[in-house]
Formats: structure tokens, C-alpha cells, sequence
């Protein structure tokens, strides 16, 4: 041997590092881009398959709300604020309208406190089923998004009979919710606040989004293929996604046991039981199954408000014009997609003086340069469709 | 060291402490501020000065590890939008962040106002990475300098943007050019007559 | 009779060249047609209804027509010869391949003595024009996608070729008729003996179209279409067809390789000359609809799993086969 070992190991090491020296390529992920949920922007440096520094851009979508809402009256708030997160409008009235009670010092009743709790579970339901639908087709499987839209779309019909809206139901007032049937005069004469047969429709769609989850647990959950594409991708840990303020499923699966509709009282949720699902790794398979089982959790709260609906009036008695009186709040509740809440600063006018919206998929996705930080490629899909976010709830 | 205002407890006349006032006072002493409750808000003011202490003290010393929002609110007395405030105050932008513990849910709002032709605040993205956004955010719509952030470049605004939406002062131009149509709907103005006090929706089932 | 017929040379050639300009087309449009109504049956869709009439049968010539009147978009940055020839060389390595598809007995375009070698080989056509593609669109994505595809062809052709090999072992013949035969003189289609190679086989084949599981070149989540991004109009019909009549003819060759080709056990010499073809369609047609099933059943796998599923497992287990294959045709 004329060559010592660390000639040899010197010259392979020239020649590697000279033959893999590639120029990185930037990537542009979007504003149009199949699997941006909208128009999110990522701006990633890719070494082949690996992406680093990917930046969001956000601000597409931006409308302004808080500032829209400051020149609003109150009743004309809920109907923008049911666009921030349309997979679930109706749940996002919830905590404004909540708010606005709560200074009032407002006494909701049981009848409407639970009609409101059965459209946000269904809420929940149609939100959390449009994840199931649209994240395996992320991962490149298009069946199981038919299986969960169909099921979704039985919700939907359930909530247009309610409110009359499928995403935008504008549905609740302050004191109470809206008659479903009749207007002005013929408020009076004919109130009917749930339509015919929503019970037992009702409970018929609970079981049927039951089966569907069952089918969606053996159909993805079950796939070799996903539990290689999703276990083990984009681990949040626990204490890391709190301070990035996560919250809501992606943080429950990663073992955090804390839900709102557990410790905030906006709705009567102490009434029932259900379980608070948690994952353990903080992964992508484990958000999909948190998400999963939280069908499930939903299905049982909404048959049981069902079996447990008090009668009674759908409204409290309120002034013909909204004031709230000088005061603020910030009232957060448990959203499909997390915690959304107002921060409500009101002057005695029939309008707010400033109303922060704290929106859930905002913070979500502030995590992604965190944990998309070298990645490969497909699995920015992967993890960024395992958060479930929502344009019009990430840029109000 | 506590002032409580505007409370359902102390509404009904009797001397029962509100559930979260234990709470509060033990928050406020922690951090060296002042407790309020509102309507089952707990909100710490603290100096301007003490604002990345307090969230260091709030996430290392009290378990408040969850981030849930940072913002601002302006104080203004003359407003080119929307309501103006029925009483003057002392102008002022009042940043607020609400931080929350993961265990039993709790939550509590810190407060502190800083000056407002020249408003300027520590960063508090070191202690809670979430802020980063938020004080983005905080930047553009009001014009807040946080000090010692790492990016703080527009969020949603284009780059180039000239003003701060969410200040009083700032304009919706579309609402000055045409009226909002919207306005013909509006069932009187406060200050109308007859308007107030009338019950709008009678009981369907008495 | 029909042999006779076709041994007079200028018959011969225009009754293939008439054979090829109707018959890719047309295979690949029933074979899209099934995808499309399959894939609906399978999604609780109806899919195609109103095209023809009757079932949508026609909605896929109404497709075609559409595609052709649809503008010819070229994107200013792009290396325009090859963008323009990259659709036109997959296209020729899917009608090359048809050449060596034994239909019938004696019913072959050329049965040429290195038959399956020629058909891998000219089945890798179709990746150098993917490749083309993604290189000469000016796209990043596109790009990526003409990558990916290379690689995977790299790293799928060689299982293929090992199963394949396998069956030239046991046939002693590299001929595509001479491995029917084969078959049929051994009694039993070589499937029995060869499940190993075959299952490889079809995963390979799986990859090299570029069918979920291994769909990575295009991967509509993530690389928007892959390398077909920029193309439009007919070059982009080119692709589709070719595809559909890929995964057909490469069908076909499984079929050929494994399972006994256009041979039936059970129906007499003469009659196959007839029902050769129909055999052979209908065999193929069971492994389209296989790799339909999968396609609307499957997640797509991440191209480092894809990786060391072709490096770590089927070149080692297809070598093993090899192997195993000499040992048992010297032994016996």
C-alpha cells in the first residue's frame, strides 16, 4: 500500500463535498397551489428533495375584520364574523356573540344555550370531516374525501334546516338565537325554533357520521402507506406548541389533556359527558386521530343535548337596539380548529370599540418555519394539511 | 392592590369574593401589578418597563405555557371611524397578551400602556415564540416598535403600506366615499327616541 | 387463415399501421373510461352520465375533441424543441411497445428472438420523454416531477428486469411467443412457479407508469401536476393516452410473462387463432383493473420510502428469485 488511510480518506472527502456542492433551488409553494387550503404562501429553499427556512406568507386574504367591525353595530357582526373560519361558521359566532352576553350580564336560556351547543358540535362534526376528507387526499389517497363529504353534507342539511345557511348561518342573536321560522309580525304568531323531525334526523346523521368514521378508521387509519407517510412527521412537542400558542386538536395530540369546552363556561358543556381525546407523539397520525375520535366525542354530545333539550323560550328579553354597556372581556372557546376568542372592548354604544379577534388557525400555522425546518418535500404537505387550517381564519 | 370593577359579585350587594380573585391577586403579586376582573377576565396591568419580566415570570414561575394572543388597543379620544368613546380618556395604546396554563385551563391577560405617538415595547418573542406574529401583526395595524424582534417586517400589508389600519385615526376611505348602505337597515341610533328598551322578541312559548 | 392472409407483405404493413393509429387510441380511451367509472363506483359517484347517451360512454372522444381545441400553450422560458418533442417520444415508446405483444398464435407485430428484452428496453422510452418534459418546461415543479421520475425509473427497472429474467430462465427463450409456448408446454402458466417475480413484477410496472402508490412524478398535492404542469392541449391528450395505453400494454406483457398470455387451457389450437387477442385483452384488462383498485385505494408513498422499497427489498428478493429460478431449472 503506497496510500496511508488518511490520503484515501482525504481525497474521498474532496471529491464528495466537490460532487454534492448543488446550488439550492428556491420554491415558491403557492398563493395557487393545489394543497395550500387557499391562498397560504410558503417560500421554502430546497436541496433536492429537502426544504429549509420555509417562510409563510400570509395576508392574502386579509378583510380587515377587526377594523370592520369597530364601524359595525353588534347585530351586524356575526355576519362577518361567521367568514372568518367558513369550514365552521357557525362556530365562530359563538364566543363574539358569548361576549357580548357576558357584559350585558345577559341570562341565556337552557333552550338556546342548547340549540347553540348542538349546531357548534355539528359545527365541529362538518369541520372535523372536512379534514378526514381533505387530508388523505394530501397524502394522495382521493377516495375516503367522498365517504367524509357525503356524511359532512348530511350535517350540513341538518344545520341549513336550523339556521337556513349552510356555512354562514348568522344564526345567533344576542340573548338567544333566531326564530327559524318567520319574521317580523309572524315572529309573533308562529315560532318554531328546530324543524320537524331534526331530532330524529338528527340522530340518524349521528349515526351515520358514526359508521363513516368507523369506515374512515379502516380505510386510512388502517393503510400501511399513511401510518409511513404520517408517523413520526412533524412532531410538535407539547411545551413548544404552547408557546407558539397551538391549540385546540394539533395540541391535544401532543398529549396536552385541555379543552375548553371542559374549563370555559360559554356553553352549557358540563351537562355532558365526553371525553377529551389526547395522542401521545405529537404527530401527524396522531392530530388525523385525534381528529377522528373528536367526531365521535361530537356525535355523543349532540345525541345526548338531543335527549336532554329543555323547553322553554329562545330568547331573552333584550332591547330593540343592542348597547352593551361599558366593559371588556375575552371570551375563548373550543373551535374545531382550536381556540378562537374576542377580545371585546365595548363604550356603551350600539357598537364595539374595539374587538380583537383571536383566531386559531392564525397561531397554528405560525409553528410551520419551526417545524417544516428540514423536511423533504412531500412531507410539508403532510404536515401542513395534519394542522387543518383555514385561509379565512388564518388572515381574518 | 386590587381594584375590581364591574363585577356580577359585587353587583348583588353582597360581600362574597368572586371565584377568580384568589387568582388574580396571586397573579398581580407575582408579576408586581395590578388585578381587575372582568366579567371572568382576569387582567394584570403592569409598567411598560416589566413587560418581558412579567411574561417570564408568567411562563417560568406560574406554568402560564401557552401563548393565545398579542395585541393592542388604541385610546383615543377623536376617532375617524366607528364610536367615539363616550368620555375622554388619557390617549394611550394599551397592549394586552393573554397567556394561559395547560392544566387547569386557566388564563390571564397582562396590560401595560405605553406611549402613543411614539409607541415602543420589548419583544416578548424570546419568552413565548408565538409572539412573533402577533407583535407583526401589532406592528403594522399601530405602528408598535417591539424591540429586539427578529423580523419584524409587515405581516399582512404590503410592503410599502402607509399607515396603521387599526389606529382611531385611519380612515376607511370606501366608507367616506359612499355611505354604507348598510345604514338604511339600522333600526334608530342611539340617542333616538323610542328606540331603546323595547323588547324585540316576546316569549313564543308563554 | 388470417396468417396466410398477413404473410403477403403490403397487407401485412397496412393492416398494422391501421391496427396502431386506432387500436392505442382506442385502448387507451377504454381503458380511461374504466378508470373514470370505476373510480366513481368505488367514491359512491356516477361518474361519466351524460356523454353518448347512455353511461357517458363517449365522454372521454368528447374529452379528446376537447383537448385538441384547447390552446397550445408553450411557456415563454422553455426549451421549445424539447417541449415539443417530449409528448411525442412517450407517445413512440408506448407504440413501440406494442410491437412485441404476442396477440394470438402467429399473431404478432414482429416476434422478434430478443422480444422482452426489447419491450424493457423501449418501455424506458416513456421516462425520457417524462424527463424531457419536466426539464424543458421551465418549472420548477415540472422540474421535480422529471426528476423523480428518473429516479424511479432507475431504481424500478432493475426488479423488473430480474423477474423477468426469471421467466426467460424457465422459458430458455427471450422470444415473446417462445415464452407462451413455453407455458403452454409446461401446462401450467409460469405464475405458479414465479408468484415472486410476478407480484415484483407488477409493483415495478406499478412505478415505472407512475401509478399511485407510485405516483411521485406527478404528485398533484405536492408538485401541482408534476412534469405535465405546463402542458395543455393535445401534448397534454398525448400523455394522458399514453399512460392509459402503457398501463395496458404492460398488462400485457405480465399477462404474457406470467400468465400464460393469449393461451386458454381448454379451447382448441384453431379457435385460438380467434380468441387469442379477446384472451389476451381480457387478461390485461383484470391487471388494469387491479392497478385502478389501487390507484383509487392507496396513499401515495414519499420518494425515500419509494427508494428503499425498490433498494432494499425487491432487487434483493427478484435477485434471490434469479437465483433460485437457475438452481431449480439446472437441478431438474
Amino acid at each position: 500500500m503506497t496510500i496511508d488511510s488518511d490520503t484515501i480518506r482525504h481525497l474521498s472527502e474532496v471529491s464528495v463535498s466537490v460532487e454534492l456542492e448543488t446550488e439550492d433551488m428556491t420554491l415558491n409553494i403557492g398563493p395557487q397551489h393545489p394543497s395550500t387550503h387557499g391562498v397560504l404562501r410558503l417560500v421554502a429553499r430546497v436541496d433536492g428533495e429537502r426544504a429549509f427556512d420555509v417562510q409563510p406568507v400570509i395576508g392574502y386574504m386579509h378583510r380587515g375584520y377587526e377594523k370592520l367591525a369597530e364601524v359595525r353595530t353588534y347585530a351586524q357582526i356575526t355576519t362577518i364574523v361567521n367568514r372568518i373560519d367558513w369550514v365552521s361558521g357557525y362556530a365562530n359566532e359563538i364566543p363574539f356573540i358569548v361576549a357580548c352576553e357576558k357584559i350585558m350580564e345577559l341570562e341565556v336560556p337552557p333552550r338556546a344555550q342548547y340549540i347553540r351547543l348542538i349546531l357548534t358540535e355539528m359545527a365541529r362534526i362538518a369541520s372535523h370531516l372536512v379534514f378526514m376528507a381533505s387530508y388523505p387526499l394530501e397524502l394522495g389517497a382521493a377516495s375516503p374525501l367522498f365517504f367524509a363529504l357525503r356524511e359532512r353534507e348530511r350535517v350540513l342539511d341538518l344545520m341549513e334546516s336550523v339556521t337556513g345557511g349552510r356555512f354562514h348561518p348568522n344564526f345567533n342573536r344576542v340573548g338567544g338565537v333566531k326564530p327559524a321560522y318567520g319574521s317580523g309580525s309572524q315572529t309573533r304568531k308562529i315560532v318554531q325554533d328546530l324543524p320537524a323531525g331534526f331530532y330524529r334526523d338528527a340522530r340518524a346523521a349521528m349515526d351515520r357520521v358514526l359508521e363513516v368514521c368507523d369506515e374512515l378508521e379502516n380505510l386510512v387509519g388502517g393503510n400501511e402507506i399513511i401510518h409511513a407517510r404520517t408517523k413520526g412527521i412533524g412532531v410538535i412537542p407539547a411545551e413548544v406548541g404552547a408557546s407558539f400558542g397551538l391549540s385546540g386538536p394539533n395540541l391535544r395530540a401532543s398529549g396536552v389533556d385541555l379543552d375548553l369546552r371542559k374549563v370555559e363556561d360559554y356553553l352549557p358543556y358540563g351537562d355532558f359527558e365526553f371525553d377529551v381525546v389526547t395522542g401521545t407523539n405529537g404527530d401527524c397520525y396522531d392530530r388525523w386521530w385525534v381528529r377522528l375520535n373528536e367526531i365521535r366525542e361530537s356525535t355523543r354530545i349532540v345525541k345526548q343535548a338531543i335527549d336532554g333539550i329543555p323547553s322553554g323560550p329562545i330568547q331573552a328579553k333584550v332591547p330593540k337596539v343592542i348597547k352593551v354597556p361599558k366593559g371588556e372581556t375575552y371570551v375563548r372557546a373550543e373551535n374545531p380548529k382550536g381556540e378562537m376568542g374576542y377580545y371585546l372592548v365595548s363604550d356603551g354604544n350600539n357598537g364595539p370599540y374595539r374587538v380583537k379577534i383571536r383566531s386559531a388557525s392564525f397561531s397554528n400555522i405560525s409553528i410551520l418555519p419551526w417545524v417544516l425546518e428540514g423536511v423533504l418535500l412531500p412531507d410539508i404537505i403532510a404536515i401542513m394539511g395534519s394542522l387543518d387550517f383555514v385561509l379565512g381564519d388564518v388572515d381574518r | 392592590m386590587t381594584s375590581n370593577q364591574s363585577d356580577v359579585t359585587e353587583q348583588t350587594g353582597t360581600a362574597t369574593v368572586h371565584p377568580l380573585q384568589e387568582f388574580a391577586d396571586g397573579v398581580a403579586a407575582a408579576v408586581g401589578g395590578v388585578a381587575e376582573i372582568h366579567f371572568g377576565t382576569v387582567k394584570v396591568r403592569v409598567p411598560a418597563e416589566w413587560w418581558v419580566e412579567t411574561h417570564r415570570i408568567a411562563k417560568e414561575e406560574l406554568g402560564f405555557v401557552f401563548f393565545s394572543f398579542l395585541s393592542a388597543i388604541e385610546w383615543a379620544n377623536d376617532v375617524a371611524v366607528g364610536f367615539p368613546l363616550s368620555e375622554p380618556v388619557e390617549e394611550r395604546i394599551e397592549v394586552i397578551s393573554t397567556v394561559g396554563d395547560l392544566a387547569e385551563g386557566r388564563r390571564v391577560t397582562f396590560s401595560t400602556d405605553i406611549d402613543r405617538e411614539n409607541p415602543t415595547i420589548a419583544s416578548i418573542v424570546g419568552v413565548y415564540a408565538g409572539a412573533n406574529w402577533h407583535e407583526r401583526e401589532a406592528h403594522e395595524m399601530f405602528g408598535i416598535t417591539f424591540e429586539g424582534h427578529p423580523n419584524l417586517i409587515n405581516l399582512y400589508l404590503p410592503t410599502g403600506f402607509v399607515g396603521h389600519p387599526l389606529r382611531k385615526s385611519f380612515p376607511l376611505l370606501s366608507r367616506e366615499v359612499k355611505p354604507w348602505p348598510g345604514d338604511v337597515d339600522v333600526e334608530g341610533m342611539p340617542g333616538d327616541s323610542g328606540a331603546a328598551d323595547e323588547p324585540s322578541t316576546e316569549n313564543p312559548e308563554a | 387463415m388470417i396468417a396466410d392472409l398477413l404473410s403477403n407483405f403490403w397487407v401485412a404493413l397496412v393492416a398494422k399501421l391501421l391496427l396502431v393509429a386506432l387500436a392505442i387510441p382506442l385502448i387507451g380511451m377504454v381503458v380511461g373510461f374504466g378508470e373514470m367509472k370505476l373510480s366513481a363506483k368505488m367514491q359512491a359517484r356516477v361518474g361519466p352520465y351524460f356523454a353518448g347517451g347512455r353511461w357517458g360512454w363517449a365522454q372521454l372522444l368528447a374529452d379528446g375533441i376537447k383537448f385538441f381545441q384547447k390552446e397550445d400553450l408553450i411557456p415563454r422560458d422553455a426549451d421549445k424543441p424539447v417541449f415539443k418533442f417530449a409528448p411525442v417520444v412517450v407517445m413512440m415508446g408506448t407504440v413501440a411497445l406494442f410491437v412485441v405483444i404476442p396477440w394470438g398464435p402467429g399473431l404478432i407485430f414482429r416476434d422478434l428472438s430478443v422480444g422482452i428484452f426489447y419491450a424493457l428496453a423501449i418501455s424506458s422510452l416513456t421516462t425520457v420523454g417524462v424527463l424531457m418534459a419536466g426539464w424543458s418546461s421551465a418549472n420548477k415543479y415540472s422540474l421535480i416531477g422529471g426528476l423523480r421520475a428518473a429516479g424511479q425509473m432507475i431504481a424500478y427497472e432493475l426488479p423488473l428486469v430480474f423477474s423477468a429474467l426469471a421467466v426467460v430462465i424457465m422459458a430458455g427463450t427471450m422470444s415473446m411467443q417462445g415464452i407462451v409456448e413455453a407455458q403452454i408446454e409446461a401446462g401450467y402458466p409460469f405464475v405458479i412457479l414465479q408468484i415472486v417475480g410476478f407480484v415484483i413484477f407488477v409493483i415495478a410496472s406499478l412505478a415505472e407508469l407512475s401509478r399511485i402508490p407510485f405516483d411521485l412524478p406527478i404528485a398533484e398535492s405536492e408538485l401541482v401536476m408534476g412534469y405535465l404542469t405546463e402542458y395543455s392541449g393535445f401534448r397534454f391528450l398525448f400523455f394522458f393516452l399514453a399512460e392509459f395505453a402503457n398501463m395496458f400494454s404492460m398488462s400485457a406483457i405480465a399477462v404474457t410473462l406470467f400468465l400464460g398470455g393469449w393461451y386458454l387451457p381448454g379451447i382448441p389450437a384453431d379457435a385460438l387463432e380467434y380468441l387469442g387477442p379477446v384472451i389476451l385483452v381480457v387478461k390485461s384488462l383484470i391487471l388494469v383493473f387491479a392497478m385502478i383498485w389501487f390507484r383509487w385505494a392507496f396513499p401515495r408513498v414519499r420518494q425515500d420510502q419509494l427508494q428503499s422499497l425498490a433498494w432494499k427489498w425487491l432487487i434483493p428478493i427478484s435477485l434471490a428469485n434469479v437465483i433460485l429460478t437457475g438452481v431449480f431449472k439446472v437441478v431438474l
